[in-house]
């Protein structure tokens, strides 16, 4: 029962592609011509912008929920708890 | 191997795979602290929430296979590929998640051979948990190899660096963190196989002029290998007979061995997947595992089957005797290698390679390689951890070590995994040794698989079942699939590891359709002779059976559930859209 609480798995993620879009979007900032030969769009750019946004909105999920187990779904405690009880009501659990 | 490597990568790719491995090695160390309990290390302590063990449900099977061998189908088949998801793999994921997670979970089983020990008897499960862990060992093996050698051509990295890198990284996290870790860490390779390969399909399908112009290709190839135009882009409408399609199977051969006893068998039974929606933290959570992975599942062929398709079309560029993007076969010589009738054989498994390699610069190439290797790493990583929890539990402690501490078995969890990645790193060798034994191996796993959907459905759904009827019908399951393929053979190919090793009765116009028609009789065989012996034995009482068989365990309520979280509404909402996609590319 102890690696819920242990970390909230939207650190990592929202953490690597804040860095990886960081990454890439300055690369690309600093090579304007250096997109291949099947596009004019500064690839490394555009996309590393869409994942540094993509991976602060998931750090800003994880933040906003740090107090619950794995954060923003609230429900998955609450529902959770209600779920085990119905379970043991109705003899799906066996006790352990 | 080839000497020239295809293409160089610059400091900024390294850079890209670099985060990658900081991130991956990071939650390991940190989830290290809280593997107390061998439950904490096998099953996640049963406390993760819906949408990642659901995503992880999808992850674990992303390997190799999946985004090589999606793509390399694509190429060969078209649109048709989609079939593995559109009847295979999503009507059988809401039918786990809606039917049999209830026992899978709510029997508190920890591994899917100690359910069959908890509804049959020792010798099933010891059946399945043999032919199981076998199964682990080897496919994460294949797929090892298949990377070492993937990356050996592109990049020109060593063999053996390349096996060793990735082996020491999923030790390290799965030794550090479980499941927990190894499922986390499916959740981001996810993510980053999302990331990758969006970009790779966009850039693609604008150089060659969208869907339109990519249908207007492909019809020019297919009505040059004398098909119908629409046969690499329309998934039903040329499955009327066999021989009008690229894949040579009709629709009630690909709906019930693809769809019916291929898919359920794989996404019902198999512990792999099972062992994600095992960890989570209720049962509500754990029915709508598959069901929450069911909806990305279902855009997957755009992600993964759409590249090859991409492959084969794209033109102007100079594959050598190859197909747009598809370079040919070689020969040992160096000479494109040609099949009986003259024609150049392609090879399929480097058309999703091949794109990210020739459409992304540097940076992107970084990004979609390193989501290439986090494909393979899930693999690995789901085979390993779901092999040391049937290792550990059905095996270890039912047979050689009983009523030891738990710490006992955390021990023997951490030990069998690095006796898992060894054993892997060696069946990866063996493969790069002796390429027959690997496909000879492959074809026993599909004879022992095929059968195994029809011993749950029966178990689960009519309690008159016994342990001898389910074992005696795995069993001549098996033999019945053997012997099949045994006396037929895919047209063009010889007697062998193909088939045909018994006689020749029959010949299929291609393998998908000797595979499906094998799994088709394995599954009626272990049917039918399950429930002949189960007639002839004598069954469990009803009181021993609660919980474990549907007629005598209670439904899981739903009251308390807004209507949106309901695991029914959640399944019909999945079929219907799932119906929606076949219609579009009918």
């Amino acid at each position: 029962m102890s690696g819920s609480t242990a970390l909230d798995v939207r650190w990592p993620i929202g953490g690597l592609f804040t860095a990886l879009g960081l990454l890439l979007a300055g690369y690309g900032l600093g090579t304007p011509g250096n997109q291949g030969q099947y596009t004019s769009v500064n690839i490394n750019l555009w996309w590393g912008l869409i994942m540094l946004l993509f991976g602060l909105l998931v750090l800003l999920g994880a933040w906003r929920s740090r107090r619950n187990l794995h954060g923003g779904l609230s429900a998955a405690s609450v529902e959770g708890r209600a779920t085990e009880g119905r379970e043991h009501r109705l003899g799906l659990e066996h006790e352990e | 191997m080839s000497p020239t490597p295809v293409t160089d990568l610059t400091a900024v790719d390294y850079a890209v795979m670099a985060l990658y491995f900081a991130a991956v090695l990071g939650v390991g160390w940190i989830l290290r602290r809280v593997m107390r309990t061998s439950t904490d290390f096998f099953l996640s302590g049963r406390s993760l929430p819906a949408w990642i063990t659901g995503i992880a449900f999808i992850s674990a099977n992303l390997g190799a296979q999946e985004v090589i061998g999606m793509g390399a189908s694509g190429a060969k088949y078209g649109i048709a590929t989609s079939h593995f998801y559109w009847v295979g793999a999503i009507p059988a994921m809401v039918f786990v998640g809606l039917f049999m997670m209830p026992f899978y979970y709510g029997s508190r089983a920890r591994s899917v051979p100690e359910y069959l020990r908890l509804r049959f008897d020792e010798k099933t499960r010891t059946l399945n948990a043999v032919s199981f862990a076998f199964m682990t060992i080897f496919s994460s093996g294949v797929s090892m190899y298949a990377m070492g050698k993937l990356f050996n051509l592109l990049l020109g990295w060593s063999f053996d660096v390349s096996i060793m890198v990735s082996a020491v990284i999923v030790l390290s996290y799965v030794l550090l963190g479980g499941l927990t870790s190894a499922i986390y860490n499916e959740v981001l390779q996810f993510f980053l196989i999302v990331f990758g390969f969006i970009p790779l399909v966009w850039l693609g399908l604008s150089s060659i002029g969208g869907w339109e112009g990519l249908t207007a290709r492909l019809a020019e190839i297919s009505s040059a290998r004398g098909l119908a135009p629409d046969a690499y882009t329309s998934a039903w409408s040329n499955l009327g007979s066999a021989s009008q399609n690229p894949v040579g199977v009709e629709w009630f051969g690909l709906v019930m061995g693809l769809g019916f006893v291929l898919s359920f068998g794989y996404w019902c039974t198999d512990f792999l997947v099972v062992q994600r929606a095992m960890a989570a933290d209720s049962m509500t959570a754990a029915r709508r595992t598959p069901l929450i992975a069911a909806l990305p599942k279902m855009l997957f062929p755009f992600l993964v089957i759409l590249p090859g398709m991409i492959a084969v079309a794209f033109t102007g560029t100079n594959a050598g005797a190859g197909q747009g993007l598809v370079p040919a076969k070689l020969t040992a010589a160096g000479a494109p290698l040609l099949d009986a009738a003259g024609h150049v054989v392609l090879d399929y498994d480097l058309a999703t390679p091949m794109m990210l390699v020739h459409l992304f610069p540097s940076g992107m190439l970084g990004l979609g390689l390193t989501a290439l290797l986090a494909s393979f790493m899930s693999g690995m990583a789901g085979n390993v951890t779901a092999f040391n929890t049937v290792w550990t539990y059905d095996i270890y402690q039912s047979h050689i070590r009983r009523g030891a501490s738990d710490a006992h078995y955390l021990t023997m969890g951490r030990i069998a995994t690095v006796g898992g990645i060894l054993l892997s790193v060696a069946a990866a060798y063996l493969a790069s040794a002796f390429n027959n034994i690997m496909d000879l191996l492959q074809l026993v796993f599909a004879f022992v698989n095929a059968p195994l959907f029809a011993t749950f459905a029966l178990g689960m759904f009519w309690r008159r079942t016994t342990g001898h009827g389910a074992f005696t019908g795995l069993l001549s399951g098996t033999v019945a699939a053997a012997i099949h393929h045994g006396l037929t053979l895919p047209a063009g190919a010889s007697p062998g590891v193909k088939g045909g090793f018994l006689g020749l009765a029959h010949t299929y116009p291609s393998e998908l359709a000797q595979t499906f028609w094998t799994a088709i009789i394995a599954w009626s065989t272990c049917f039918v002779v399950t429930i002949v012996v189960s007639m002839a034995t004598r069954p469990r009482p009803a009181d021993e059976l609660r919980g474990l068989v549907y007629s005598l365990t209670p439904r899981p309520a739903d009251e308390g559930l807004s209507w949106i979280q309901r695991p029914w509404v959640l399944g019909v909402v999945v079929l219907a859209l799932t119906a929606a996609l076949n219609f579009v590319f009918y």
